[in-house]
C-alpha cells in the first residue's frame, strides 16, 4: 500500500486540475425562505384547481368563520411551510441543525387542535363523537392534491445536497400531503375531530413515514455535472 | 485502512465538494459548509467501509472462491505445500538437514555448520546440491 501513495496523490492532483477547469459558473440556490413561497403558490394553485373541480363542499361558507376550523386549518398550513423550509434547509450545508426543528411548533399545534376537538366532540356528543368509521378515500385524495407539490419540492431538494436523505424526504412528503389534507377539507365533509385525526392526519404521518424508509435510495448523490 | 483507501476519499470528499458548489452561500462562512459536506460523505463511506468488511469477513472462511484452480489461494498454497515436501523426500538426510537449518530456520552457514556439527565448506555444498534436486523435483512436477 505504501508504494503506490504516490501514484494516488497524482490521481488527486489530476482530479482537482480537471475539476477546477470544469468549474463553470453555477446558480447559486437562493435561501429556503425565499424557494418556499413559490412552491406554496404552486401547491395552493393546483390546491384551489383540485377543490374547483371536485367541487367544495356546500357548508363551506360557514366553516369560513369558524374559529375552529379556521384555526386548525391554519396550523395543517402552517406545518407545510415549516417541513418544506425545512426539507430544503437540510439540503444546504452548513445551515445548521436546528432547523429540522421548525416544524415541530406547527406540528404540535396541528395535533393539538385536532386532539382538543376530539375532546370537545366528546362532550357535545358522547360517545358518537368518537366513533371511528373507515374512511379510505382520504388517503387518495391526498395523495392525489400532493402528488404535484411533491414532485416539484423533490426537484427543488435535488438542487441541493443529500445531507439528511431520509428526514429530508420525510418532510417533503409531510409537507406536500398536509397541503393535501388542507385542501381536502374544503370538500370533504368530515369535521368529527377523531376522523380527521386518524384518517387524514393518519394518511399523512404515514406517507411522511414511507417516503422515510426510501429515503437514502430517491435523494441521493448524483453524477451529474461531473466532467469527463 | 491503507493510503489508496484514503485517497479515495478524499477525491470522493472532492467530486462531492464540486457537485454541491451550488449549495455555498458566498454572504456565509465557508468552513461550516465544507465540514458538513466532508463529514457526510465519511459517514457514507464508513458505512460502506464496514458493509464491505463485514462481507469480506464472510467469505474468508470460503477456500473455494472461484472456479479456476490459480485463483484460489487457499488451495494453491496446499498443492505447493504438498509439491515441496514430496520434492524434500528425495534429498539425502544430510542435505535435508542442511536445508532445514540454512533456509528454513535461517541460520548462517557457520552456526549451521556449529549445530549439525560439519564445516561451513560441506554445509554450503550440501545446501547447493540440496537445491538444485529441489529445484528439477518441483519443475519436473510442472
Amino acid at each position: 500500500m505504501q508504494g503506490d501513495a504516490p501514484d494516488h496523490a497524482r490521481a488527486t492532483e489530476a482530479m482537482i486540475d480537471r475539476l477546477s477547469r470544469a468549474a463553470g459558473p453555477v446558480r447559486p440556490l437562493p435561501p429556503p425562505w425565499k424557494r418556499v413561497p413559490g412552491w406554496l403558490a404552486l401547491a395552493l394553485g393546483f390546491a384551489v384547481a383540485m377543490i374547483w373541480a371536485i367541487g367544495p363542499r356546500p357548508d363551506l361558507a360557514e366553516r369560513l368563520v369558524d374559529a375552529r376550523f379556521l384555526l386548525e386549518q391554519g396550523a395543517a398550513l402552517a406545518t407545510a411551510i415549516a417541513a418544506a423550509m425545512a426539507a430544503l434547509a437540510l439540503t444546504v450545508p452548513g445551515m445548521g441543525r436546528g432547523w429540522r426543528l421548525v416544524p415541530v411548533l406547527p406540528g404540535t399545534l396541528w395535533l393539538g387542535t385536532l386532539g382538543l376537538g376530539c375532546l370537545r366532540d366528546w362532550a357535545a356528543m358522547g360517545p358518537e363523537g368518537l366513533r371511528l368509521s373507515p374512511d379510505p378515500a382520504c388517503f387518495t385524495f391526498i395523495a392525489l392534491i400532493g402528488s404535484l407539490p411533491v414532485v416539484v419540492l423533490y426537484m427543488m431538494l435535488r438542487r441541493g445536497v443529500p445531507l439528511a436523505p431520509r428526514l429530508t424526504l420525510a418532510l417533503a412528503v409531510l409537507a406536500s400531503a398536509a397541503i393535501g389534507n388542507f385542501a381536502l377539507r374544503f370538500f370533504h365533509m368530515q369535521d368529527v375531530a377523531l376522523m380527521v385525526l386518524v384518517w387524514q392526519v393518519g394518511a399523512v404521518m404515514l406517507m411522511a413515514a414511507l417516503a422515510a424508509l426510501a429515503g437514502r435510495r430517491i435523494l441521493r448523490w448524483s453524477d451529474s455535472g461531473l466532467p469527463a | 485502512m491503507g493510503n489508496a483507501d484514503v485517497e479515495d476519499m478524499v477525491q470522493d470528499i472532492l467530486l462531492s465538494l464540486h457537485r454541491a458548489r451550488a449549495s455555498w452561500d458566498p454572504t456565509r462562512p465557508f468552513l461550516p459548509w465544507l465540514v458538513t459536506i466532508a463529514r457526510n460523505r465519511l459517514a457514507d463511506n464508513a458505512r460502506r467501509y464496514a458493509r464491505r468488511n463485514a462481507l469480506d469477513l464472510a467469505v474468508r472462511d470460503i477456500t473455494e472462491t472461484f472456479c479456476d484452480v490459480p485463483t484460489n489461494g487457499g488451495a494453491e498454497s496446499v498443492v505447493n505445500f504438498l509439491a515441496v515436501r514430496e520434492a524434500m523426500n528425495s534429498l539425502s538426510p544430510t542435505e535435508r538437514r542442511a536445508v532445514e537449518l540454512v533456509r528454513l530456520r535461517e541460520m548462517s552457514l557457520v552456526e549451521a555448520a556449529e549445530e549439525s556439527g560439519s564445516t561451513v565448506a560441506a554445509m554450503k555444498v550440501a545446501v547447493h546440491r540440496a537445491m538444485l534436486k529441489l529445484r528439477t523435483a518441483l519443475r519436473a512436477k510442472e
